[in-house]
């Protein structure tokens, strides 16, 4: 018997009996649609994450007060570790590039009625240059703003928008806390970065901010390394453990009292979190394939017993074991192929309508289809298929020709 | 040479069913020989064994003893493979039940055998399988599905699919049990003519009305062979004189 012939009765015999194909292949369906929706969901969400990090770029490093294991927020307010003085020594380092302190300005942002919950931030102008934090219109804040500690303020576009909606707010003064600051500038829509809406944004001179806040510290640092982050990153534990007296930061008693960031490490717990997903993904995939698997199994030990005659009647006209057993065995590849192909089908609609609802409030969401997940999905489902099929025809090949055709 | 070999051929075959260690016996050293054209009833009341001897003839079954030779050849070390190879090429079924596939056009009925037939290629199926479909009469029919069809018709598709691969002989296992007296006659004038035109025809049967239609009838009972006579001998015996 050839093959075509095996694949177009097996193709019939699943036709024949529509609905109950279609409650078998439940669980392949969901199993194989659900594998594609997550795989697709994750190659997405990778995509926002590497584009936020490549939008700090590959050289950015972030320095940060504070224990890197566990406890408070590093980028809350409160930790003092990081003095001016470790500043000012930072900066002489020849790994570093660049380099912008920061310090946070608490306090709502208020101009005439209209108030908001903004992130203020005391900045330098290499800030805007080490976070790739573009001028829209107006101007940067410059050192003469930062050496005269100027009032002088720029918004980012979400700040703006809650304080003036389409108003033009060059010129204007808004409030924070008891200080007046003029508006100069506006900056570029950026999104997020690491998840934080960089938008919200109000970006004051780095004097006044320590002016203002009468702060001893800063809360944390941005900087720029010139050439490989590794070194720069060395450079900087040393020199700030150095300063710190930390001999030995694996002690519990001195250790570390400052963490330092690259785009790397993050690059790194990307991928960790790609992996954890991966694994969350073939979890998922594996009980589907194996509940639905089990349903096929079900189902087509049914089917070999209610068409106990037929293989009867098969094996009397010539078909021999081995027939009957690649009949039964296409049967339940078919079967798990066309959930897997309904599955994908579905899974990518369903990421598809996800990624239309998701970029509407993350507009760097983008829809991917995760390609190497589908055909993975596919061929579990074909071994599925293959694995759970076996029992029953084996059941049907190994029938007696004479006791099938006399079956009631 | 071969006209002398019979195309079946038993001797001292016998048949029992074991089940839980406990032995039937079913068939009790039959000889027989059967040749090639002959239209045979094999005739007997339920249980008398003529089931089970028709599948062990048709090689859907195996004998616990004895020696079954087809065209001369011993056939007791053939294994499940060759055995479907027989079944495949050399002999066919119409079965009382009919077993027509559902959902199921006549054609593609017909042409089920020729799925598992290992020499007559895929390009001549359809052609076969028509002219089968045409040569019982059901031309007309051949693209209906079987439960469109009578009882009549649905047991002459199936004598259609047992000659679509032209085998060496053709069993009918009860083939008129189904059908009313109209439909068993049509069917049995078609095995008739099939006869007619060369076939060898092995006919089960417990009706005396069916089995006359063959030219020998076997009679069996409780596993023996009680009788084996041929037409001129029964329509001489008729007459008052008993022949064996």
């Amino acid at each position: 018997m050839r093959i075509s012939d095996t694949l177009q009765t097996a193709m019939k015999a699943v036709s024949v009996n529509r609905s109950r194909a279609m409650l078998t292949m439940l669980g392949i369906i969901i199993g194989v649609g659900s594998v594609v929706l997550m795989s697709s969901i994750g190659a997405s969400m990778q995509l926002v994450i590497l584009g936020q990090i490549s939008s700090l770029g590959a050289r950015s490093m972030v320095i940060f007060p504070g224990s890197t294991d566990g406890g408070p927020n590093p980028l809350a307010t409160g930790h003092d570790s990081l003095t001016f003085d470790d500043v000012d020594a930072l900066k002489r380092l020849k790994t570093i590039e660049t380099l912008a302190p920061v310090i946070f300005i608490p306090g709502k942002a208020e101009y005439g009625r209209e108030e908001a919950s903004t992130q203020n931030l005391g900045v330098v102008n290499y800030f805007f240059e080490n976070q790739n934090i573009y001028l829209q219109t107006g101007r940067l804040i410059d050192d003469a703003d930062n050496e005269g500690a100027k009032y002088v303020a720029m918004l980012g576009s979400d700040a703006r928008e809650k304080l003036f909606g389409q108003n033009d707010p060059i010129g204007k003064r808004v409030k924070i806390g008891d200080a007046h600051y003029t508006v100069v500038g506006l900056v570029k829509p950026l999104g997020s970065q690491f998840f934080q809406n960089v938008d919200n944004r109000i970006y004051v001179p780095y004097n006044t901010a320590r002016q203002v806040t009468g702060q001893k510290y800063v809360n944390y640092v941005t900087m720029r390394s010139t050439t490989l982050p590794e070194l720069a990153l060395e450079d900087v534990k040393s020199l700030l453990r150095q300063r710190h007296k930390i001999d030995n930061p694996k002690d519990e008693a001195k250790k570390d009292d400052f963490g330092v960031r690259t785009s790397s490490q993050a690059n790194d717990l990307l991928g960790g979190v790609s992996l954890g997903l991966t694994l969350f993904i073939t979890t998922i995939a594996s009980i589907s394939l194996l509940v639905g698997g089990i349903g096929i199994m079900n189902i087509m030990i049914v089917s070999v017993t209610e068409r106990t005659r037929e293989i009867g009647l098969r094996k009397a006209v010539g078909a021999t074991r081995r027939n009957i057993l690649l009949q039964f065995l296409a049967e339940a590849v078919v079967l798990t192929l066309t959930g897997g192909l309904i599955g994908a089908i579905g899974g990518v609609a369903t990421a598809w309508f996800a990624a239309a609802l998701v970029k509407t409030v993350l507009a760097t969401y983008v829809f991917v289809i995760s390609w190497n997940s589908i055909f993975a999905a596919f061929l579990m489902a074909a071994v599925t298929g293959l694995v759970f099929g076996i029992a029953p025809a084996r059941k049907a090949a190994n029938l007696s020709p004479m006791e099938a055709l006399r079956y009631e | 040479m071969e006209k002398n070999i019979p195309l079946i051929e038993i001797r001292g075959l016998s048949k029992s069913y074991f089940n839980e260690g406990i032995e039937t016996p079913v068939l009790h050293s039959l000889d027989l020989a059967i040749n090639k054209g002959e239209f045979v009833s094999i005739m007997g009341p339920s249980g008398s064994g003529k089931s089970t001897l028709m599948q062990i003839l048709g090689f859907l079954d195996l004998q616990t003893s004895g020696t079954y030779l087809f065209q001369g050849e011993p056939t007791q070390r053939m294994d499940d493979d060759d055995l479907a190879r027989i079944r495949a090429t050399r002999v066919s079924f119409v079965f009382q039940a009919f077993n027509l596939l559902p959902r199921t056009t006549v054609t593609q009925n017909v042409m089920l055998p020729l799925l598992y037939h290992p020499v007559i290629p895929h390009r001549e199926r359809a052609e076969r399988a028509l002219k089968a479909v045409q040569t019982v009469g059901l031309g007309d029919r051949a693209d209906y599905l079987s439960s469109q069809l009578s009882g009549g018709q649905k047991q002459r598709v199936a004598i259609a699919r047992a000659l679509v691969t032209d085998p060496d002989v053709i069993f009918a296992d009860e083939p008129t049990g189904n059908l009313d007296s109209a439909s068993g006659i049509a069917v049995m004038e078609a095995l008739q003519q099939l006869h007619k035109d060369g076939h060898t025809i092995i006919l089960v049967t417990h009706e005396r009305g069916t089995a006359e239609h063959a030219e020998r009838i076997i009679n069996i009972k409780d596993g023996h062979i009680e009788s084996d006579t041929r037409s001129f001998q029964r329509k001489f015996a008729g007459k008052g004189k008993a022949l064996k």
